[in-house]
């Protein structure tokens, strides 16, 4: 047992900290979302040349595994960084990697690792509650026709992985002629498209019946990574300007309502962030993860909405502006915790695993 | 990072439970159940597991320690939590008094007070709290004057766990010096509780007998060497020893023993397919979790040299809180049995939760509570101004 971060793990995340704050400040952030665009494909290429993107994958020099893609997701969630992390690397780089055939991974890894193949994974159908729905789309002589919601970054993908009936996964490029996609009008800041496939010709990549679940509970501890920089950014910004704010003469952070609801804050980003280390740890090893995982995500998505409600509180009426940054990560985490809940399923997860039948 | 334990740490933990499966009496419900078998049994407990070396086996060899791991210490605490702690009192001369000796005491007083400690033959009682100083804990007033061969000591302590055990000796702090600034005034001195002029008073506590007392010190001698550190040293060593004290208590560990339990309970009355009780369970689970892990990260810290202050604070407020929501929740499930004391036959689990529900009633108040544990943490760790 031991849960500290390696030397090199202290690197990896200092170094991602300091890049991000350089070449991705929130200004960035703003920018691509009223350019209407999902990531910065030359900041993607760049960050994909200091080894982010293959980082998984042996075949192109990566020797990371989940836990990194999770430290790393951690603090490009606290950077708001806007990038395909999670779908590209968390679940589309290990499906390809693990269930791809010879000529697939070689047609696809090396130009994912370098940033060129962006992969988007896609999930919902219509009247999906959650992404764990079972997928019902079906394949007919290798064609696939349907309609799959909720997609992130479609619009600027190269590949995306389509979940279908089995459960099984395929794969249909970006360009292929019968895929239409139509951008949703949603609260978060991260692009979101319907994609309405007509007879679209399509490459199985993967059906094993674990490979989509895995594959989904990889994206679901990556996002809460994620999910927990973003708490962390979120925080410092709430003490900080308990620290600056005077009321009645003295800084509000003097006020125990309001240091408390800090140290509240402090409490759930802490314990979301070891349970998200150790769902990712347990995937990684290939230990039953399935408590872990379970329990990361019913704890986290409710952590969030706590700690959305302090930081509001705490901020008063200058984080309800969109002027205020606080607003483009209230927005993006809502937006999080509705594509990964809800909760209650998980805790249903955790019921089952801890033997209630 | 590396989320298990290692072989040789398992198989600590299977002997470990075996010994406490063979030890334990089928009576044994932890301490204040007002029996008059509990302390006795904690006593000849603690010495067998001194023979074993699991006594004090985070101690240094030179003192009738093991140098073992913190991990090692963890699974020890874990499993006594787990099984009503029946090392009773003594889990405090191992978590903090004995440490405090360690780090601030003459070469003397470790040879005096720590052997006993080791071999699990002494009690010992905590005097800090007072009439007028909780939360304030720097308001002591307890005065200790200066004589020519030591200390005269007047004033009354209260809340003092153990005190009619009786406890042999008292770990108290007390003022020496009134010129000095509030913390600079206080001194820890190392109290034989059968010195003329102490009288212990129980108070009957929710818990039942035995468990809380007033000391009250009428011109009590106390000698030189039997001052600890230097005189003004007390805020010091007891903040050091607080520290020490919140590692040291595995609360999470009894609360998941108790959900294993309504766990059990639940499939064998058939409320498992109850959807509510399955949620409530499920999410004490993930928050026990939550708890255990924080722990971890404390523990880690240990192992890797340094002090976890602000996390050890953070893992108490986890712990503190989950206890109380275990034992509501059980008691909830139990239904109207639930209020049914151990001594009712017909109590479910016999008595368990309704126990566990009274002892936890006061852990968001002890060794500092829930609000004094948050404004240390927004102080120390946040950075935010000093709270009033
Ligand atoms: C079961 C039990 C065992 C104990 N054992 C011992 C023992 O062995 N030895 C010993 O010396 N003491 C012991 N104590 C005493 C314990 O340390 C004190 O109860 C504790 O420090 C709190 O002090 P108090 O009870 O006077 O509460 P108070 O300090 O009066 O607090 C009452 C309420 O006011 C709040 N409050 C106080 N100050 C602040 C502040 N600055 N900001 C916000 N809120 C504040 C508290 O959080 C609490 O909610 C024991 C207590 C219990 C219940």
């Amino acid at each position: 047992m031991d849960l500290n971060l390696s030397a090199e793990q202290t690197i990896l995340v200092e170094s991602a900290r300091e890049l991000l704050g350089r070449r991705s400040p929130l200004a960035a952030v703003r920018a691509l979302e009223a350019a209407g665009r999902g990531f910065d494909r030359e900041l993607w290429r760049e960050v994909a040349r200091l080894g982010w993107v293959g980082l998984t994958l042996p075949s192109e020099g990566g020797h990371f595994d989940l836990l990194d893609v999770a430290l790393l997701a951690d603090e490009m969630g606290r950077a708001l960084f806007p990038s395909p992390f999670v779908p590209t690397v968390a679940m589309g780089a290990w499906l390809i990697d693990a269930f791809g055939d010879e000529e697939q991974r070689r047609r696809w890894l090396p130009r994912l690792a370098t940033g060129e193949l962006a992969v988007t994974v896609a999930l919902a159908e219509p009247g999906a509650r959650s992404l764990w729905d079972p997928p019902g789309l079906a394949i007919a002589g290798g064609r696939l026709s349907g309609r799959k919601l909720f997609v992130p970054f479609a619009a600027e993908a190269d590949l995306v992985l389509v979940a279908v009936a089995g459960p099984a996964v395929v794969a249909v490029e970006r360009e292929a002629s019968g895929l239409v996609c139509t951008r949703h009008d949603a609260l978060g800041g991260e692009p979101l498209y319907a994609l309405a496939f007509e007879s679209v010709s399509c490459e199985p990549v993967a059906a094993h019946p674990t490979a989509l679940p895995r594959a989904l509970d990889r994206g679901a501890v990556a996002t809460l990574a994620y999910l927990a920089g973003a708490c962390e950014r979120v925080l410092e910004m709430s003490v900080a300007h308990a620290r600056m704010r005077e009321q009645f003469g003295r800084p509000i952070g003097s006020f125990q309502a309001i240091a408390h609801r800090c140290v509240d804050m402090r409490s759930d980003v802490d314990a979301l962030r070891v349970l998200v280390h150790q769902a990712a740890w347990c995937l990684a090893a290939g230990e039953a993860a399935d408590v872990a995982v379970a329990s990361a995500l019913a704890y986290g998505l409710e952590a969030v909405r706590r700690i959305l409600r302090h930081a509001h509180q705490v901020h008063g009426a200058i984080g309800f502006s969109m002027e205020y940054d606080l607003q483009l990560f209230t927005r993006r985490m809502k937006a999080a915790e509705l594509g990964w809940g809800p909760a209650a399923l998980y805790h249903e997860c955790v019921a089952r695993a801890m033997g209630l039948g | 990072m590396n989320f298990a334990f290692s072989e040789d740490e398992q198989k600590f933990r299977t002997e470990l439970r075996a010994f406490l499966a063979s030890e334990l009496p089928s009576w044994w419900r932890g301490m204040f159940v007002d029996d008059p078998r509990a302390m006795p049994f904690t006593r000849a407990f603690s010495r067998k597991l001194a023979e074993r070396g699991w006594l004090t086996m985070a101690w240094p060899k030179e003192w009738g320690g093991a140098e073992a791991s913190p991990w090692k210490q963890a699974i020890l605490r874990e499993e006594m939590w787990a099984h009503d702690e029946p090392r009773g009192p003594q889990y405090m001369n191992l978590n903090y008094i004995g440490p405090c000796i360690l780090r601030f005491g003459s070469e003397a007083q470790k040879r005096r007070f720590l052997p006993p400690m080791a071999a699990g033959d002494v009690l010992w009682t905590q005097g800090f709290s007072e009439p007028g100083a909780g939360s304030d804990l720097a308001a002591v007033a307890t005065r200790a004057e200066p004589s020519t061969d030591g200390f005269v000591v007047n004033g009354q302590k209260i809340w003092n766990s153990y005190a009619d055990a009786p406890a042999e000796w008292c770990f108290l702090l007390a003022r020496t010096s009134v010129a000095a600034k509030r913390h600079h005034g206080l001194s820890v001195l190392l109290v034989d509780m059968r010195t003329a002029g102490v009288d212990v008073r129980p108070i009957d506590s929710m818990a039942g007998p035995h468990e809380l007392n007033e000391i009250f010190f009428e011109d009590v001698a106390v000698p030189r060497d039997c001052l600890l550190g230097e005189a003004g040293q007390g805020w010091e060593i007891v903040t050091a020893g607080l520290t020490f004290e919140r590692v040291g208590i595995a609360r999470y560990a009894r609360a998941g023993r108790v959900i294993e339990l309504l766990v059990e309970h639940a499939g064998a009355t058939g409320l498992a397919g109850d959807s509510e009780v399955r949620s409530k369970l499920a999410r004490l689970r993930v928050q026990y979790e939550a708890a255990r892990l924080l722990n971890y990260r404390a523990i880690s810290l240990q192992a890797a040299g340094r002090v976890p202050a602000v996390e050890a604070s953070i893992a108490r407020l986890h712990n503190t809180q989950l206890e109380q929501q275990v034992s509501d929740v059980g008691l909830e499930i139990l239904g109207l049995a639930g209020q049914l004391t151990a001594d009712d036959p017909a109590a479910p689990l016999t008595g368990l939760l309704h126990r566990q529900w009274v002892r936890t009633i006061p852990t968001t108040i002890t060794a500092g509570t829930l609000e004094v544990q948050k404004n240390i943490i927004a102080e120390r760790g946040l950075g935010l101004p000093r709270a009033r």
